[in-house]
């Protein structure tokens, strides 16, 4: 099978090349232990040369695209082919019952899904070791859901999503079309809209000055936002000259709306101090957002209870779906 | 209908043949009314499913896999199968049991349809339309091999089709259905002996009918027939010449009166 071949591909294709820049990354680190001086150590990940770039996209674009995949060519003809071939009045007409055929399709094709989705997430978080240290994060969106049970989830809520929009509508077609826009909606919007609040967020706030809030921020976290509070803790965004605005200006222009988005002002160098000394007096401060990075595994696995929880909705539906209407 | 009779179910497209036989199968569920099926309501549970069989009106076959597979599907999914037989039955006809059925032609795709249904041995075989895509000679091949499956015995079956002089052959019992209810119900014999054409000079207002009821009826400038059904014994008026009427006529006329029914 296509599947299988693929998948065998993959592994090879992972195990070498993650091996291979596992190592490098450890001999690099070990030398610029011994010889900060070294130029490549200032840049680690770019003295690994271009395939390493190429094949980290050819790696997560590869966990995105199986679940992906699963949606469109195995779940959305699944059911919708039987119906326009009318092959299940042929099918359901033998001595099995609908039920039956129905349980023993769905739990095949899962356990494919499953099966194929967590080797993915094995073989991507083995290889991601190294990206993940060179970043020092794995949380930020884009390494999330490349890794750890995300594939694994994944595979199964899109196969999942793929059938039972193939039994709902019958026609291979649409099931294709609604799948893959299900699969964007979903991929554009739970990373940025659900995800943050799995947990309340950790904040941390420091007075107007030079110093950027976001080097406080723990290395790993996943950066939700920064910004600056006013004095009644509302969040006025970012701070951008327009013009050399006096800290006075600012706080009258900022106050009586309250929403201080349309003032962009800017600190000079030198001209910095004068400005943040009133703008603390009149209290503001700067405030950042994030989830430090030892929260990763329970978001993975308040993520992964998500999806498994509404493939278990998906299925049921499908169940309806198939049983419940006329051949 | 009785038990080892061929029943030709008739009528006009939409009347609701199909709907008919999938309801007699379970694949589709009524929304008022009853149906008994071998003693029971059709339901899609493995003993009941194990007596029927169905073959849809488009065939529906898995085009990409061959005879063989299918054989070896029937084989897998129904409790009684004859394996001996459908291969049997499949290289008489020539079929290459290797050969995907997605490249048979129509009339080989209606006999491994058929066979598939015949082969898991059921008492009742609904059929809907099979020939309805075929060139004469499949037809006549598939009516052949449906006749000698009923001599074998055992078998009841009930197929639909507007082609009527087909039925005529191997029906022993019609179904006419039109504008969604029945027409008629009968065997053949006892229809053709009850209804009688009759021919006369022209009459607007039917007005003597005792002992027939008019089925339908034309008139020309000067002549009046109807197709009545006879109910009871007495003698018929002798103004009126008498034929026998073909059980097409008959069917035609049974139809023909739903659809005026319908006008009016």
């Amino acid at each position: 099978m296509i599947f299988g071949l693929l998948l065998a591909g993959f592994t090879v294709l992972t195990i070498l090349t993650g091996n291979h820049f596992w190592h490098e990354y450890q001999q690099t680190l070990s030398s610029c232990r011994q010889n900060p001086a070294t130029p490549s150590c200032s840049d680690i990940e770019g003295s690994f040369g271009p395939s390493y770039g190429a094949i980290l996209r050819l790696v997560y674009v590869t966990s995105i695209g199986v679940p992906l995949i699963f949606g469109l060519f195995l779940g959305a003809p699944l059911f919708s082919r039987e119906f326009e071939e009318g092959t299940n009045k042929l099918v359901w007409t033998q001595s099995v019952s609908r039920r039956k055929w129905l349980t023993t399709k769905i739990v095949w094709i899962l356990v494919f899904a499953a099966l194929y989705g967590l080797a993915i997430s094995l073989l991507v978080s083995w290889w991601g070791r190294t990206t993940n240290a060179l970043d020092h994060s794995r949380f930020d969106t884009g390494q999330f859901d490349v890794q750890g049970i995300m594939p694994f989830a994944y595979s199964v809520f899109f196969t999942a999503i793929g059938f039972t929009v193939s039994a709902w509508f019958r026609k291979t077609m649409v099931a294709l079309a609604v799948t893959l826009v299900l699969f964007i909606a979903f991929q554009a919007s739970i990373g940025q809209w659900l995800r943050p609040h799995y947990m309340a967020a950790i904040s941390i706030t420091s007075p107007m000055g030079p110093d950027d809030l976001q080097s406080k921020v723990p290395v790993g976290a996943w950066l939700l936002d920064r910004g600056i509070l006013n004095k009644n803790g509302k969040e006025i965004g970012d701070i951008f000259p327009a013009a050399p605005l006096q800290c006075q200006q600012i706080i009258q222009q900022q106050t009586p709306q309250g929403n201080g988005l349309a003032i962009r002002v800017k600190t000079f160098p030198g001209a910095g101090d004068p400005i943040d000394a009133c703008l603390n007096k009149a209290g503001f401060h700067q405030i950042a957002k994030y989830q430090p990075s030892y929260r990763y595994w329970d978001f993975q696995r308040i993520e992964a209870g998500i999806y498994f929880g509404a493939s278990i909705i998906l299925i049921s539906a499908a169940y309806w779906f198939v049983l419940k209407r006329d051949a | 209908m009785p038990e080892g009779s061929v029943c030709a179910l008739v009528g006009p497209n939409g009347a609701g043949k199909s709907t008919l036989l999938k309801l007699l199968t379970g694949l589709s569920s009524k929304s008022s009314g009853e149906s008994t099926v071998l003693g029971e309501t059709p339901k899609q549970n493995e003993d009941f499913l194990e007596n029927i069989g169905y073959l849809a009106q488009e065939i529906p076959l898995y085009k990409s896999l061959n005879s063989n597979d299918h054989i070896a599907m029937g084989k897998h999914l129904n409790k009684r199968w004859d394996d001996a037989f459908i291969r049997k039955r499949l290289t008489d006809l020539s079929i290459p049991l290797g050969r995907p059925v997605g490249k048979l032609s129509g009339g080989q795709r209606a006999q491994v349809a058929l066979a598939l249904a015949l082969a898991k041995k059921p008492k009742l075989l609904l059929l809907d339309e099979p020939v309805a895509a075929l060139d004469p000679l499949a037809r006549h091949d598939f009516l052949s091999s449906l006749s000698q499956a009923v001599a074998d015995g055992g078998l009841s079956v009930i197929m639909s089709s507007h082609l009527l002089a087909d039925l005529e052959r191997i029906s022993d019992h019609v179904i006419v259905l039109a504008a969604g209810r029945t027409q008629l119900c009968d065997n053949i014999e006892d229809v053709l002996k009850s209804h009688r054409l009759l021919v006369g000079p022209r009459k607007d207002s039917i007005t003597d009918e005792t002992g027939y009821s008019v089925i339908h009826e034309t008139h020309t400038a000067k002549q009046s027939t109807l197709l009545v059904r006879l109910t009871s014994k007495t003698k018929l008026p002798t103004h009126w010449q008498q034929q026998d009427p073909n059980i097409e006529e008959i069917i035609l006329a049974y139809m023909g009166q739903a659809k005026q029914g319908e006008v009016e």
